[in-house]
């Protein structure tokens, strides 16, 4: 009997249940997607270019949060779940089910949809990597080639995590049950709620919560020597500082505004002041703990992207996009597909220790580089300036033409490069070679095209492979296998946490829906418009989820402090990070307030 | 004297078209006039909450017409219906309905708000009200922390702050300890008696009813007939009653 109820009860509320049941399922296809990727031990080796110690301190920083995030997570899920059936629980009790009969309905239940979840989620979370991977592959540009999508082990550790924290939940909502007499689960919604205003408490709190804000933003624009000293330091300094922050400064607000009559008293503001107010009370860690993941998150992706942007300032450093050296018909049928805007051609003659150039020939068509220089403001980016080298050094040793050209010339570094007159060059023996420098109009569209005149070149002349290492096309996929990785994840870490923590602040706000109902229902009863209603709903959960994105969005500024050395420009086309993940975010805001509407705005 | 509700021919058919309906009001028909204290008495199931749902326009009548101040409230929209409620009732509930997120000012003030009353004029209308039912003190405080009266008291005040047309109260003795729910009555007499407010109660309980000066009964959706106090006191009109609702068993 009590199984049939728990089933009709399930029935009742499937709208509810299906929101739970999605989220929980993304939540673990995320999980099963991070693992794949963090635990794909053939793609971290062959793909992630760089310190592989660095590598694993990231990726096991990324593993630890996504674990971290995931648990606080699904207790909210949990307790939405719980206050869910609350109410039918304690109506079964009343009626004199016993309770260890209830836990084990509880229990059950819990563990259940907890384990249809995860199984869904990562039979999604395989499709969706797939997929996911291809697209940021895609349109990245990334060069990810030994990517697994399913992964035994990310399976197993998914399945496990997942049933672990659902047996844990399980056996708290059992605990809680049992333990909270009937008559509360009944009247939950009437319980009334703890009052705790200490103004002077508030006070030192806002301002504590202030200091210490600053001192952990302070700290992280120290040198990054002494990296381990300050991520520690910045991490409890502003975890507490934000603590603080919303006990202390947000709720000094609100009291301002409540205080302030000419504001509070238009409209339903005092209502809408009032629900933030005693939320903020119960809110507070949550609201902490979401602001650092949306700065961790919000910073892996700017972070992410960045490392991205290094590949245009690769690009960027570089004045000829090709060298040519050879004739062969390969390298003819793939030049011909380049897009050529400048082509500088240059014949020498090779003897003994020497190559000859005619003289002629650079006179006509300088040689050009490109000069960096480097400012003192990281806000901006390196400039480039192109740079004639002076013809008259160019065969002058240990002058910078000279230096520069040796390494733009197969043989060019054990031999001495001399440039000679016309008349000279053409009574010279000697083998008679060419060496052409391209420009190209799109040197990212070309660039497959440049790689396959490279590897046609290194096959037939084993001497270019000096020329090779230090051309622009070299530099530039070396770039690409060092940076696709960090993109990758800077991306895919980002998008992952922003999800889990926009769907742990809908499910707090959901979970008290249930309770909130009552209040939205007696504002409709003495005459509240339902416009007005929808906007207070709209301001009070916009608050809650502006508080943490504007902490979060300081901390990403200032934390981008400690990439300085790192990154070339870490401030740079800092929008588009912003963009996407406020997007996003504004996007769960709107989800969150179209399902509380549909709970709260029903009337009896 | 002033007719302020007027209720026509109103019925209220619970189902659709082709299911099994219930007809919860038959036909029901009646007039409270200004300063009148009106109490709809009737067993649970006799019709009495979706009569009180259709006066305070929570709720629809399938047919028939409700006037309150000459309006006719089937008419509206919602935003008119909700404007309507803010403007010309006020309500008192068995579970006092109070915002426990809000002090007991606050809560008293949210009716005057709602009408768009400029906000320097709305704390000298709440004190005023709170003197006149004795809740000054408690004003600051926040309904969690009052007594059941008190919380009573801070709902009606909020009922009336802004001076609606009528005063809805349902069952408003209904979570009350005698001591508190015999204060509200005198109190609710005396808004009445003194202050002209027009009162319409429904209540089951005849101690409650006694307090009024004219009583209609309602059952299985229709209202029955009436019993006015016509210058007895109190106590007098209760034991009339009592002797009435035990004829009528």
């Amino acid at each position: 009997m009590i199984w049939k109820l728990s089933v009709t009860g399930i029935k009742n509320r499937l709208k509810d249940y299906l929101v739970l049941f999605s989220g929980l399922i993304v939540a673990s296809m995320i999980f099963y997607m991070f693992l794949s990727i963090a635990t794909n031990p053939v793609f971290i080796s062959k793909d992630v270019y760089g310190r592989t110690a660095y590598l694993t301190y990231i990726f096991t920083f990324g593993i630890i949060l996504l674990v971290i995030i995931t648990s606080v997570y699904l207790v909210y899920a949990n307790s939405f779940l719980l206050s869910m059936r609350k109410h039918d629980y304690g109506m079964y009790m009343m009626l004199g089910a016993k309770s260890t009969r209830i836990g084990l309905l509880i229990f059950s239940e819990t563990l259940l949809t907890g384990f249809l979840a995860v199984l869904l989620g990562i039979l999604l979370g395989l499709g969706l990597t797939t997929i996911v991977t291809k697209v940021l592959i895609g349109k990245l540009g990334l060069e990810i080639t030994h990517f697994k999508a399913i992964l035994p082990s990310a399976i197993i550790g998914t399945l496990l995590f997942f049933v672990i924290i659902f047996l844990l939940g399980a056996l708290s909502n059992v605990h809680k049950l049992t333990h909270t007499p009937v008559i509360d689960l009944l009247h939950e919604d009437q319980t009334p709620i703890n009052l705790n205003h200490h103004p002077l408490l508030r006070g030192i709190e806002a301002i504590c919560g202030v200091l210490l804000l600053a001192v952990g933003y302070y700290v992280m624009t120290l040198s990054t020597r002494y990296i381990y000293f300050l991520i520690p330091t910045a991490l409890v300094t502003i975890i507490a500082g934000s603590f603080f922050v919303f006990n202390g400064v947000f709720t000094a607000i609100i009291n301002y505004l409540l205080n302030k009559k000419s504001f509070s008293y238009r409209g339903i503001n005092e209502f809408t002041l009032g629900q933030l107010k005693f939320r903020l009370q119960s809110y507070t860690k949550i609201l902490t703990m979401i602001s650092i993941l949306f700065a961790l998150a919000l910073g892996a992706i700017t972070v992410g992207l960045n490392f991205g942007s290094m590949k245009d300032e690769t690009q960027k450093s570089f004045y000829y996009d090709a060298t040519i050296v050879s004739q062969t018909p390969a390298v003819k049928k793939a030049e011909a597909k380049l897009t050529i805007t400048n082509k500088q051609t240059y014949h020498y003659k090779e003897k003994g220790m020497h190559l000859y150039f005619n003289r002629a020939e650079f006179k006509k068509q300088p040689l050009k580089e490109i000069e960096i220089y480097f400012h003192n403001n990281q806000d901006n980016l390196p400039t480039y300036k192109v740079k004639t080298l002076v013809t008259a050094e160019l065969d002058k040793p240990e002058t910078a033409a000279n230096s520069i050209f040796s390494q733009m010339v197969p043989n060019g570094i054990p031999k001495k490069i001399k440039l000679v007159s016309q008349q000279r060059w053409n009574t010279l023996n000697g083998q008679k070679k060419f060496v052409s420098y391209i420009n190209v109009k799109d040197f990212v569209h070309d660039f497959p095209v440049i790689k396959q005149i490279q590897k046609e070149q290194l096959k037939e002349n084993r001497n270019y492979q000096d020329i090779y290492l230090s051309s622009k096309s070299y530099n530039y996929s070396n770039m690409i296998g060092f940076t696709s990785a960090f993109e990758f994840m800077g991306f895919f870490l980002g998008i992952a946490f922003l999800t889990m923590l926009a769907s742990t602040l809908m499910f707090k706000v959901l979970s008290g829906a249930a309770s909130d109902k009552v209040r939205y229902q007696m504002l409709h009863e003495i005459g509240a418009r339902p416009q007005l209603l929808r906007s207070s709903i709209r301001k009070e959960i916009g608050t809650l989820f502006t508080m943490p994105a504007i902490l979060g969005i300081v901390d990403v500024l200032c934390g981008l402090q400690l990439f300085k050395t790192l990154l070339i420009s870490p401030y740079h086309n800092i929008w588009i990070p912003f963009t996407i993940f406020i997007v996003l975010y504004l996007g769960y805001y709107l989800l969150t307030v179209t399902l509380y509407e549909k709970i709260v705005l029903t009337n009896k | 004297m002033t007719e302020i509700l007027r209720v026509d021919q109103v019925t209220k058919t619970y189902g659709k078209h082709g299911e099994k309906q219930y007809q919860a009001l038959k036909g029901i028909n009646f007039a409270v006039n200004s300063g009148e204290f009106v109490a709809i008495m009737g067993a649970s199931g006799s019709g009495k909450t979706t009569l009180l749902n259709i006066l305070s326009t929570l709720d629809k009548p399938t047919t028939g017409n409700v006037f309150i101040n000459h309006e006719d409230n089937s008419t509206l929209n919602a935003n008119q219906l909700a404007d309507f409620r803010s403007k010309q009732i006020g309500f008192i509930f068995q579970d006092f309905n109070l915002l426990e997120n809000l002090t007991n000012r606050e809560n008293i003030a949210l009716p005057l708000s709602l009408r768009g009353i400029s906000p320097r004029k709305i704390d000298p209308l709440v004190d005023k009200i709170a003197t006149r039912l004795g809740i000054k003190e408690i004003l600051p405080k926040y309904p969690a922390e009052v007594s059941g009266g008190q919380k009573q008291r801070v709902a009606a005040a909020r009922a009336l702050v802004h001076e609606p047309a009528i005063l809805l109260a349902d069952e408003p003795t209904g979570a009350l300890d005698s001591k508190s729910a015999r204060e509200l009555l005198y109190t609710m007499a005396d808004l009445n008696q003194n202050d002209g407010i027009t009162t319409l109660m429904v209540t089951h309980d005849p101690f409650a009813a006694s307090f009024a000066s004219r009583i209609l009964f309602i059952k299985d959706g229709k209202i029955g007939e009436q019993m006015l106090k016509n210058g007895q006191s109190r106590q007098e009109f209760y034991h009339l009653l009592i002797d009435h609702l035990d004829t009528d068993e």
